[in-house]
């Protein structure tokens, strides 16, 4: 019997805001199949109504026809899973997308919370255990650094200025741990945990469609393109678990270390200092919540779909340290320069569209239109990230200049008011 | 107004004591041997100390951020109230014994240096708190000894201080084990943290962007400093060397087991807790192998790994030295033991005279874009000035070797008088239309001199050029007479467009758009002798490769595409230790 082979794929670019939401209806004869790829936003757009999500779960309720094929999470950011967060009424987005029972759920290795039952084990014994499992202990270590750093953001505001408070709460905001949503993912049907070279999960309800896990690798996989070894297996994870244990039990206990020999008044001279110090403290912080923000990032699943000739590549917000194992390796860099359509990632911030060794690679590039031209999709807002005075504002000027001169760009930016999401049909 | 009012001078007592004795921990609060936790006795200048501690060069100022408090000053200006105490529990509760160790190792420190220089060292500090002038030099600098909850500790210009976090231990709880982890407490961290401050002090433009070599000298360097003045306490050393017996037999003393033994065993020291505030610098160090290709290798291109080249070889030419000085005393055969005691003294002489070359290359080193090899041609030069028969110990042999083995070789020189030094200017100089003693102190007096030189001294005739310090240091010669000299400082700075590199011998990174602003930082340095007659001229020029070298460098790391500034780099560069990660700025957009 023949396998059957879509002939096209629909992709719907949803308006989240500062999020990602996109589904992919691949065209069957007779048939669709439907793949969600993130669901979450950490501020809707502008003009958008407070319950744009849900609109947005019951367009996709409506457009599967009540069953959802595979599901994707790139990564554990609210701003790609606040979707999936239910309520207690089972009212919410989260709740609308659960009914759609997808038949697989593809979450990062990261995410295994088998494994993750034993890391808490591990984490008393810092020492032993495979190096996943500290890694995964290490994550908790991250929410902890996420959730003090959101309230500092409030607390502290006085203390380290508004705009310093503003981007903690916005960024400790997104990488505190979603558990309404994460417990929702973990409870839909059969789950795949992949890495760069494993099974995606979605090669059943996804016939004649070839899908290259890309990322996130493994830290043995990290390890092999390492030109040495780490002197200390997981420098970077006992860092995190450091840091979650030092900021959390500062700021959720508030006190002093030594009560008995505080000052109650601040003399003139020392003021100056004080003061400073609040600020040192911010930026300690914000510098903390944003490592954290781009090591969460490198957690994404990134997906190459490939049938017929088009391959299309959903790197969630993955950075060049995640993308770095893919692209040491030449049979993907043959993969990647065929992309067809490429969802930019990290709502176009400034690094994780690898400048120097992803982006040249993809030879769809065009100045001049034309039907092999490079499809691209942003899904992002503007003001929530970054700042323009420091070259990091999300969506970065530079990078969506490039996007708009080399390929045929379609940005949630565009999007007049009220429209939920628009299409983008690639035939195969 | 109010007239002015006439004191009679207090008559000078010489009651009064030059020398203050201060309890401190060796290590930190873990360090144990069979009389308890490991406490030195230190020698430091004394001062008027008000609370606070508050002295001349450094004020501690207990504020902690994170739970928004500030405490009372600490007093320990009486009778030293620790000597005795043998128990580290008692030593981490008391936060006036947390006072009293950072400000008696931040002065330990900067004496280290004020030392081997012969001069005060200054602060690069703005010292302008009080009316926001920030154009002045800072005197007093802070030290926050609880400054936040964080697994860190910087030094910060911008804000004038030594910052100090503190964080929840891991380790179980033991007797021995601490709940909080104090980094206040940690001899490295504290001498590593003002070693930053102090070279900041004598040469603010190495925290300029420049080329990778200089943004790996300030911390290996400051890893140096703190390595190297660990073994000015007997009770470390003992404490770290693995062997309890008396004496040492001859087979235990080779470089070999020296590092396993003893550079181990303070690596050690350094804990797993703390040593993650930075990673363990001596451990990561000690156990390079030597490889010349690995100054030019890949892995060696980050300033945080790039810097462990030069601390190991460093530590590697400072235990060559060791056996050295341990050699007469083997006997003829070399086969005799030597006494524990022995062996730790003359590794505390060889540490000693290791470290004071290591800060008196620092009058011989370029203001600007310093690199490797300039440095160890600067330590070589110093060193010969000092002692021009190396014949004895061979310090300057056992860095051109260890050097040499990572790949770093000094600057070739035609004329030096020793291979590996600077060579005496080729030019002459002009000296009628200046006045020697105004020279040995005044900044426009030296600035003259260099207005008249310039051409000899071949000087760019566009830039802006000024001079930061002119300085006197005296030294003791080997005859026991003072030798004096006159360090003077410049800098010149030229802002062009890239199109412009052309013209002065550079060439822009590809890539670069020709309307790109630049600037561009030369420099040197003039060493006159105890007559003020030009001994030698170091300088970094403005045009030429090294500027092409240095471009291409920033350009790579993505700093003209980097609008943010690092105010704080020592904090983001210490994190980027303990993660051992790596930056990839040239794939940003």
């Amino acid at each position: 019997m023949a396998v059957k082979k879509p002939v096209s794929v629909t992709i719907r670019t949803y308006a989240v805001g500062f999020g990602d939401c996109f589904l992919l209806s691949f065209q069957y004869p007779g048939q669709e199949k439907h793949v969600l790829v993130d669901f979450g936003s950490t501020a809707v757009p502008k003009d958008a109504p407070k319950n744009q999500l849900l609109l947005i779960a019951k367009d996709i309720a409506a457009v599967t026809g009540g069953k959802l094929h595979g599901l994707v999470a790139t990564h554990r950011h609210a701003d790609h899973i606040s979707g999936f967060a239910t309520n207690a009424k089972g009212t919410a987005p989260g709740d609308i997308i659960r009914a759609l029972k997808p038949d697989v759920v593809v979450q990062p290795w990261t995410e295994d919370p088998k494994a993750q039952q034993k890391a808490k084990k591990a984490t008393q014994t810092v020492q032993s255990g495979p190096a996943k499992l500290r890694a995964l202990a290490a994550l908790e270590g991250m929410h902890e650094v996420a959730r003090a750093a959101e309230a500092a953001g409030k607390s502290l505001r006085e203390v380290v200025g508004e705009q310093v408070a503003g981007q903690l709460s916005f960024i400790g905001e997104d990488n505190v741990k979603n558990l309404s949503a994460v417990k929702n993912l973990m409870g839909m049907s059969k789950r795949a945990y992949v890495n760069a070279g494993s099974k995606s999960g979605l090669e059943r309800v996804l016939p004649g469609v070839k899908i290259h896990v890309l990322g996130p690798p493994t830290l043995e996989q990290t390890e092999t393109i390492k030109q040495q070894r780490s002197r200390d297996d997981d420098e970077f994870w006992q860092f995190w678990r450091r840091q979650g244990l030092a900021t959390t039990s500062a700021l959720s206990q508030g006190k002093a270390l030594f009560p008995r020999d505080v000052a109650t008044v601040t003399p003139p001279s020392l003021r100056w200092f004080r003061k400073r110090l609040g600020s040192v403290y911010g930026d300690e912080l914000l510098q903390l919540v944003t490592m954290l923000d781009n090591a969460m990032n490198n957690t994404s699943v990134i997906l190459l779909f490939e049938a017929g000739t088009k391959r299309l590549l959903f790197p969630g917000d993955a950075q060049i340290e995640n993308w770095e194992y893919a692209l040491s390796q030449p049979k993907n860099q043959k993969l990647l320069a065929g992309t067809t359509l490429y969802k930019v990632g990290h709502h176009g911030s400034l690094n994780a569209t690898p400048k120097n060794l992803l982006w040249p690679l993809f030879k769809n590039k065009s100045k001049t239109k034309s039907a092999k031209r490079l499809l691209t999709l942003l899904s992002t807002r503007e003001d929530k990230h970054g700042h323009i005075e420091t070259d990091t504002e999300v969506p970065r000027s530079t990078l969506l200049k490039e996007l708009k001169s080399k390929s045929t760009l379609l940005s949630t930016l565009d999007y007049r008011k009220n429209e939920l999401c628009r299409l983008t049909v690639v035939k195969f | 107004m109010a007239r002015a009012r006439s004191r009679r001078a207090a008559p000078v007592t010489f009651a009064e004591p030059r020398i203050r004795t201060l309890t401190v921990l060796g290590q930190d609060p873990s360090l144990a041997d069979r009389d308890g936790v490991v406490t030195v006795r230190i020698e430091i200048p004394c001062e008027r100390l008000a609370p606070g501690p508050q002295g001349a060069r450094f004020h501690v100022v207990d504020c902690d951020a994170s739970t928004q408090t500030l405490y009372r000053p600490a007093n320990i200006a009486g009778p030293d109230a620790f000597v005795t105490v043998t128990d580290a529990e008692r030593l981490v509760a008391s936060r006036a014994f947390h006072a009293q160790n950072v400000y008696g190792i931040a002065m330990e420190t900067l004496g280290c240096f004020e030392k081997a220089l012969g001069r005060r060292v200054p602060w690069s500090i703005p010292g302008g708190s009080l009316d926001h002038a920030g154009n002045g030099r800072g005197h007093v600098l802070k030290i926050a000894p609880h400054a936040f909850s964080a697994a860190n500790a910087y030094y910060s210009r911008r804000d004038e201080g030594l910052l100090f976090g503190y964080f929840p231990s891991q380790a179980r709880q033991s007797a021995r084990s601490p709940k909080t982890i104090f980094t206040c407490l940690s001899r490295d961290v504290v001498a590593h943290e003002t070693s930053h401050a102090v070279l900041d002090g004598l040469h603010p433009r190495y925290t300029d962007p420049s080329s990778r070599d200089q943004a790996a000298f300030h911390e290996g360097f400051a890893d140096i400093v703190a390595l190297l003045s660990a073994f000015r306490h007997e009770r470390v050393v003992k404490a770290a060397f693995q062997d309890e017996r008396d004496w040492i037999s001859s087979t235990a003393l080779t470089a070999e087991r020296l590092r396993r033994t003893v550079l181990a065993g303070l690596a050690e020291q350094l804990g797993d807790e703390l040593g993650q505030v930075r990673g363990n610098p001596l451990r990561s160090s000690a156990s390079i192998e030597p490889n010349p290709g690995l100054y030019r290798s890949d892995e060696y291109r980050q300033p945080h790994k790039r810097g462990e080249l030069l601390v190991a070889a460093v530590m590697n030419a400072f235990l060559g030295v060791w056996l050295q000085r341990l050699r007469p005393l083997q006997g003829k055969d070399g086969k005799q033991a030597i006494a524990r005691e022995r062996v730790v003294e003359e590794g505390a002489e060889a540490a000693g005279h290791v470290l004071t070359m290591a800060i008196r290359a620092l009058d011989y080193a370029p203001p600007v874009d310093l690199d490797f090899p300039d440095y160890l041609t600067a330590l070589l030069t110093a060193d010969h000035e000092v002692y021009p028969d190396d014949s004895k110990y061979e310090y300057r042999k056992a860095l051109v070797k260890w050097f040499g083995s990572y790949g770093i070789s000094p600057v070739q020189s035609p004329n030096s008088p020793e291979p590996g030094m600077w060579s005496p200017p080729t030019r002459p100089v002009s000296y009628r239309r200046n006045h020697f003693e105004s020279l040995t102190h005044n900044l426009d007096e030296a600035f003259h001199f260099v207005w008249e030189n310039r051409d000899p001294l071949e000087l760019h005739s566009e830039a802006f050029t000024y001079v930061p310090s002119v300085n006197r240091c005296v030294r003791v010669d080997r005859d026991g007479f003072t030798v004096q000299e006159i360090i003077i400082q410049y800098v010149q700075i030229l802002g062009v467009q890239a199109r412009e590199l052309r013209r002065l011998n550079v060439r822009a990174p590809e890539g670069m758009a020709p309307s790109q602003n630049l600037t561009l930082y030369g420099g040197g340095v003039l060493v006159l002798d105890e007559f003020g007659r030009l001994k030698f001229h170091v300088g970094s020029d403005i045009k030429g490769p090294s500027q092409t070298e240095r471009l291409q460098c920033l350009w790579a790391h993505g700093y003209f595409q980097e609008k943010r500034q690092a105010q704080r780099r020592f904090a983001e560069l210490h994190r980027a230790r303990a993660m051992g990660s790596t930056r990839f700025l040239e794939e940003g957009w």
